[in-house]
């Protein structure tokens, strides 16, 4: 067992290390794209203070927790990119046949289509996002416990990300004509931006239980400040693991179904 | 090693009505019978041919027989796995090259994918060494694992996706259609790499190809596959035993003569004297040799077999609708 963990590590990360070699190649999208990422942060950085300091509380949120709430998205949405870059080339793979090939090796097909390919132009933004969001949180008078449970729920918000991104990858595998499905999830995403209590009731029952990106995004931050309740928090671990286990059947599913381009 | 029962795949294809709502509400699927209970059996060492037309079935065979495609009914074991499982001690000895598709890293040099199956494949530092040499030698391609994959041409990139395939030394190579679009010299450099691994390595190879040359060149044993069945099994030899049933006898004529006395022969195929070529039965053969040496004055006597292409084309023709 831990032979296997230790060898799926190391091709993790030659995965990683020819991630970074091909990503060194163009200096100039390095450039572009950083910087079209720092100023997307920025911009909207600055409307969530813009709305916040007009109003002290906007459905039960403060500014400084609003802005918590925003770091937290951003760590997230950014650490998910990072690792599971790869899920946006997926599709290419799929009609190109070159997955077959990849399907063909002895290792997790995951290693490859989910984590195989890094983006560290990511972890030059995640290291600045994930000191800010410290630096937020320590303003603020907090619990050990409850930093600890804010940790725990961003590791379980990682695992509903996961889970969605693997299901992004059975969709690939049973349609190619559904096109970046993965657009789909980041645009859902974006809205968890926001506290999910500024959405009607309906849209908010939707981000907690059937799209739950309030339970990734809103719910870590709420156990910061200790609004979240201990039934919400084992709710938020089942999901996770519901989900999870869901997306990997979908996955299972769709190798079944899969019928290779070319075939 | 390769046992196959009654293997059958069906693949589900989504049909266009043309009928907008039609095709989002009511879409209509139809079943594309790709393999029809294809039984065979291939032993160590063998390098066996796979000759069809397109969508005859033979990449979809390659494709259960590796593991990739989930197979509908039947049975299949491949070094005693089960395909599909996708067991890592079964992928570990097996291999698969498509041709004009990659596993290569596109932006970097071919030594960094090398280095990469290196890891994956768990070889030691001796073996990949030893490996890397071999192969790059057999290709004299010792340059080109350092050049970028993206500025190496189609054949080039083809050698690298070989060795890429072979470094972990596979005792189950499946090749489809490995010469396709590259020139006369990359298929032959390709063709004698296969034949010169196989007796290296003693591997057992799948080839599948459009170009019959391949199958010619490379392999003792056929398998004809044409709308998903077997249509032949058996020795490239022993074919033309089975499905050939005429012979091209070729003459050269010492002076011209009366065209009833040739024709009676038969119609020629072509006639420029002095050189005459009739298209006969096998059964005739005799009476015609006979014929030709009693009443026709000739240099040269020639008889042919009919070409292999020519039966399996018409092998393919017999089995039309």
């Amino acid at each position: 067992m831990f032979k296997k963990i230790k060898r799926n590590l190391k091709i993790f990360l030659l995965f990683g290390y020819q991630s970074l070699k091909t990503t060194g190649q163009s200096r100039q999208a390095i450039f572009i794209f950083t910087l079209g990422k720092i100023l997307r942060f920025i911009f909207l950085f600055g409307v969530i203070f813009l709305v916040f300091s007009k109003t002290k509380i906007i459905a039960g949120w403060s500014l400084k927790q609003a802005v918590i709430l925003y770091l937290t998205f951003n760590f997230i949405d950014t650490f998910s990119q990072l690792l599971y870059r790869e899920v946006y080339r997926f599709r290419p793979q799929v009609i190109s046949g070159n997955l077959d090939l990849i399907l063909v090796k002895p290792y997790h097909p995951f290693l490859r289509v989910l984590v195989g390919g890094v983006d560290f132009l990511d972890l030059l933004l995640l290291v600045p996002y994930f000191f800010i969001l410290l630096f937020f949180i320590f303003q603020e008078k907090i619990s050990f416990f409850s930093f600890f449970l804010y940790l725990t729920l961003v590791m379980n918000g990682l695992i509903i990300s996961t889970a969605f991104h693997i299901s992004v990858l059975a969709l690939g595998l049973l349609t190619t004509e559904v096109d970046n499905a993965i657009m789909i999830y980041r645009d859902i995403l974006n809205l968890g931006r926001f506290p999910i209590e500024i959405y009607q009731q309906i849209i908010s029952f939707i981000f907690t239980f059937i799209i739950p990106i309030g339970v990734m995004i809103t719910f870590p931050v709420k156990a910061l400040f200790h609004f979240l309740s201990f039934n919400n928090v084992v709710f938020s671990f089942f999901i996770s693991f519901f989900l999870l286990l869901l997306s990997i059947k979908f996955w299972q599913i769709g190798l079944k179904k899969y019928q290779s381009a070319g075939g | 090693m390769i046992v196959v029962k009654n293997l059958t795949k069906i693949y589900k294809v989504y049909r266009k009505t043309g009928n907008l709502i039609n095709d989002i509400f009511f879409r209509r699927y139809e079943d594309i019978l790709a393999l029809d209970k294809v039984s065979f059996e291939i032993g160590k060492n063998e390098l066996v041919g796979f000759i069809g037309p397109n969508g005859a079935g033979k990449t979809t065979t390659l494709k259960i027989l590796s593991g990739i495609l989930y197979p509908t009914s039947g049975k299949v074991f491949v070094l005693g796995f089960s395909p599909f499982e996708k067991k890592e001690a079964f992928l570990k000895q097996i291999s698969f090259v498509m041709g004009q598709r990659n596993q290569l890293i596109w932006d970097l040099p071919a030594i960094d994918t090398f280095l990469l199956n290196k890891e994956i494949y768990e070889l030691d530092e001796e073996k990949f060494k030893k490996n890397l040499q071999k192969l790059t030698a057999i290709f004299s391609a010792e340059k080109l694992i350092q050049k970028p994959v993206k500025m190496l041409s189609l054949g080039e990139r083809m050698k690298m996706e070989f060795i890429a395939a072979l470094l972990h030394q596979p005792k189950i190579v499946f090749l489809d259609e490995p010469t396709i679009g590259l020139d006369i010299f990359s298929q032959e450099a390709i063709r004698n790499f296969i034949k010169d691994y196989q007796k290296e390595f003693k591997a057992t190879i799948i080839l599948t190809s459009h170009y019959l040359e391949d199958v010619k060149r490379l392999s003792k044993r056929l398998i004809i596959i044409n709308k998903g069945k077997i249509l032949y099994d058996g020795s490239l030899t022993a074919i033309l035993q089975k499905f050939s049933s005429v012979k091209y006898v070729s003459l050269i004529l010492e002076k011209e003569i009366k065209k009833e006395v040739l024709f009676k022969i038969g119609k020629p195929i072509a006639y420029q004297f002095p050189k005459v070529v009739f298209r006969i039965q096998k059964k005739d053969l005799p009476q015609v040799v006979t014929y030709i040496n009693d009443q026709i004055p000739y240099l040269d006597l020639a008889i042919e077999d009919e070409k292999i292409e020519e039966v399996i084309k018409n092998l393919f023709e017999n089995h039309k609708d």
